[in-house]
């Protein structure tokens, strides 16, 4: 026994020293930072408590940026990945032509973000867009609509850059779905279930799980997300589209203000790992199934 | 004699492939110093063919001892975050082009930047290119820094035969006489004027400046203060203002929200009458690959309503502390070579840039090729005010709120003095 603790000991060492050295020790720098005045500009570094905090709780760009991330985090969550789950459904069922609508979603998913950007800076732009063209084309008026600059358009349209590409969660639940035993649905349909029935009572309770990993994913990429909005609006008209990575950096690159950045950077991961700890809590995601 | 197995290959390119990178990843090549150089002067920006022909000089000029080798960032703004990024990690180019950046600043406060003084000093030819005003955009506390090739003087070109389709003989005398023309202009169909908001909307600042110092002393003096903290002014809120009307009546409906890039090209292709620019912008005038053949004709040149020209050197090129002597050796005679005589000649001859040095004339050839520079010039001589342009003297993180706000200003969704209050409250953020 002692003889396999040491091996246990052994073979996780190299994973929990290169876990602390790449990420436990810069979280440990980026939360000691934000308690000091850290600066480009300044000649020193000097520990300021939690002035930094305090600035960010009074900071009104801090609560935009917040409130945009959360609603990032629920449509993504909800509307994103129901719209997954709903194709996933589908797809299970082996429709015709099923094996290439799901390489055809997927497409969006493997072209990087900064191209998705610059595809719908196009499709948004008001003179020669895709969008005024298709509106002008049907007959609603010769429309100059600036989508991505105007304020009450502006955070729908850089929402929609990326809410309808739910091809990842299509493919990990369809994936799931399809290693189902097809006896269990089988006996549904010899007792008379709808399809419908079906998916609603057996599929959806057994892909519980990995919707809602999937959910944990959409609320990590929305966390993280960054380029899309850079390229698209760049956080204007004034805050209406900025989210927090976006706000970091802006207070890093323009205030070289890294302390506050990092104050920023800490709030970043205390709403991951309660977006995390939630969606985990409801779905049960690390508990077993019996 | 058996051959090169499988197991044996594998590990042989793996080899090769790792002495082939650190190869690569040294300094030298063939005993030569290697300057690694990023720029935005390159593709489609108007210094590129400059900074081509300079780079393909050196390294002829130093043939075996230095080579630069240039690292393409399109985009001012993405160098400027490039090199700031930089600057915090510690992990800087040899040399940094200033430009209309003010990067000489956060770049000393990190104690990176090789103090020039004494090599200027002692290199009589050098030193005989610094103007008063050059010295001062380059020097802190009596050290030299940097050196500067452009001066920056500024007003603006408008399209001969968009004004005389709309009637309009002569570039306007003041802002009234303008606003006049603008209206004159839309009532013949034509967009007056070529915008941005965008990547700290250049075009829309400079607008927005010369009616700062054109609208009294006060004014004036703003303009010319380094720094400001306070935009809550009479003179900002009635340019902010008429930035507003502007970028509400009479410019393009791509100028919100769009970039230097996107104005240039409406004015370019003739979809607008006026855009606000430096003389270095007259190359894209004669350039068919961005405009039709003859436009360059068609183009005026004129100094702001109200007698006013942005005059000022633009903040030069230094050099970065290195820990290899050579490297530091290379780079101090690169930025040396880069803001010779012979380079800003080479710079006014093939982009028509203003030299920063008054030694530097107006050469015959110059002339002949930029007429519409000379009449600048001539125009600008007899400009009655004068001052940097507005994004050199406001503090860097200001230039993000002024192009995420712009376009709310342009939709109503703020006013002019809540435009101005986000600016005075950002350049807080900065003390």
């Amino acid at each position: 026994m002692k003889i396999k603790k040491r091996w246990l000991v052994l073979f996780l060492a190299p994973s929990v020293i290169l876990f602390m050295l790449i990420y436990a020790a810069p979280l440990i720098m980026v939360f000691a930072s934000s308690l000091t005045d850290w600066r480009l500009m300044s000649p020193g570094i000097h520990f300021t408590g939690f002035a930094n905090y305090i600035r960010l709780f009074k900071d009104p760009d801090f609560y935009m940026a917040l409130k945009n991330t959360l609603i990032w985090i629920l449509i993504h969550c909800i509307a994103h990945v129901s719209l997954g789950v709903f194709l996933a459904l589908i797809l299970y069922k082996r429709p015709w032509g099923w094996k290439a609508i799901r390489t055809v979603y997927m497409v969006p998913n493997i072209i990087s973000n900064a191209a998705i950007g610059m595809i719908f800076v196009n499709v948004f732009n008001p003179r020669f867009g895709v969008l005024n063209s298709l509106i002008r084309l049907l007959g609603f008026g010769d429309i100059n609509k600036n989508w991505l600059m105007d304020a009450a358009t502006a955070f729908p349209s850089v929402t929609m850059t990326w809410f309808l590409f739910a091809g990842y969660t299509t493919i990990i639940v369809l994936a799931q779905a399809l290693s189902i035993d097809e006896s269990m649905l089988e006996a549904a349909r010899v007792d008379g279930a709808s399809n419908f029935q079906i998916d609603r009572l057996i599929m959806l309770p057994l892909l519980k799980k990995i919707i809602g990993t999937t959910m944990v994913m959409a609320a990590s990429y929305m966390l993280q997300m960054f380029d899309l909005i850079y390229v698209t609006t760049n956080g204007g008209p004034g805050k209406m589209t900025t989210n927090l990575p976006l706000l970091l950096y802006g207070v890093y690159r323009s205030e070289y203000n890294y302390a506050y950045a990092n104050t920023i950077g800490v709030c970043i991961i205390v709403v991951g790992l309660f977006s995390m700890t939630l969606i985990n809590r409801s779905f049960k995601v690390n508990e077993a199934d019996y | 004699m058996k051959g090169i197995t499988g197991k044996r290959f594998v590990p042989l390119c793996i080899a090769g492939l790792c002495i082939a990178l650190f190869a690569a990843c040294g300094g030298k090549k063939s005993g030569a110093v290697i300057i690694n150089y990023p720029t935005f002067q390159c593709g489609v920006n108007t210094a590129a063919p400059v900074v081509e022909q300079l780079i393909a000089e050196f390294n002829q000029q130093y043939a075996g001892k230095y080579e630069i080798r240039k690292e393409d960032v399109p985009g001012d703004q993405n160098y400027v975050d490039k090199i700031r990024v930089q600057l915090g990690t510690g992990d800087v180019p040899p040399v940094i082009y200033g430009g209309g950046y003010n990067l000489l600043d956060p770049a000393l406060a990190r104690d990176v930047v090789v103090d020039l003084t004494a090599v200027i000093n002692g290199d009589s030819e050098w030193k005989a290119l610094y103007s008063d005003t050059a010295l001062t955009v380059n020097s802190r506390d009596g050290k030299i820094y940097a050196s500067s090739s452009e001066g920056s003087v500024i007003g603006y070109f408008y399209n001969k035969e968009l004004f005389a389709k709309a009637g309009i003989t002569a570039p306007a005398a003041s802002w009234d006489e303008f606003f006049r023309q603008c209206d004159t202009l839309k009532a013949a169909g034509i967009t007056p004027l070529a915008l941005d908001t965008a990547d700290s909307a250049w075009i829309s600042m400079l607008w927005m400046g010369a009616i700062i110092a054109t609208e009294n002393t006060a004014g004036l003096a703003f303009m010319q203060q380094m720094t400001p903290n306070n935009y809550n002014t009479p003179e900002m809120i009635k340019a902010a203002a008429l930035i507003q009307n502007m970028l509400r009546n009479y410019t393009t409906v791509d100028a919100v929200g769009g970039a230097y890039e996107h104005a240039a090209n409406n004015f370019l292709s003739g979809n607008a009458a006026m855009i606000a620019n430096g003389p270095w912008m007259m190359g894209d005038f004669s350039d068919t690959t961005k405009t039709s053949a003859g436009f360059a004709d068609k183009v005026g040149a004129a100094v702001y309503p109200g007698g006013f020209v942005y005059d000022a050197p633009i903040q030069g090129y230094f050099v970065t502390k290195q820990k290899d002597p050579a490297l530091q050796e290379a780079s101090i005679a690169m930025v040396k070579f880069f803001t010779s005589a012979h380079a800003q000649q080479v710079a006014l001859e093939i982009q028509g840039m203003v030299p920063s040095s008054p030694g530097v004339p107006i050469s015959d050839q110059a002339k002949q090729k930029w007429p519409l520079l000379v009449n600048f010039l001539d125009q600008a001589n007899n400009a009655q005010f004068r001052s940097d342009n507005l994004q050199a003297t406001m503090y860097p993180n200001l230039l993000d709120i002024v192009s995420q706000e712009l376009p709310r200003l342009a939709a109503g969704s703020i006013t002019p003095e809540q435009f101005c209050q986000l600016l005075t409250e950002g350049a807080a953020k900065n003390n």
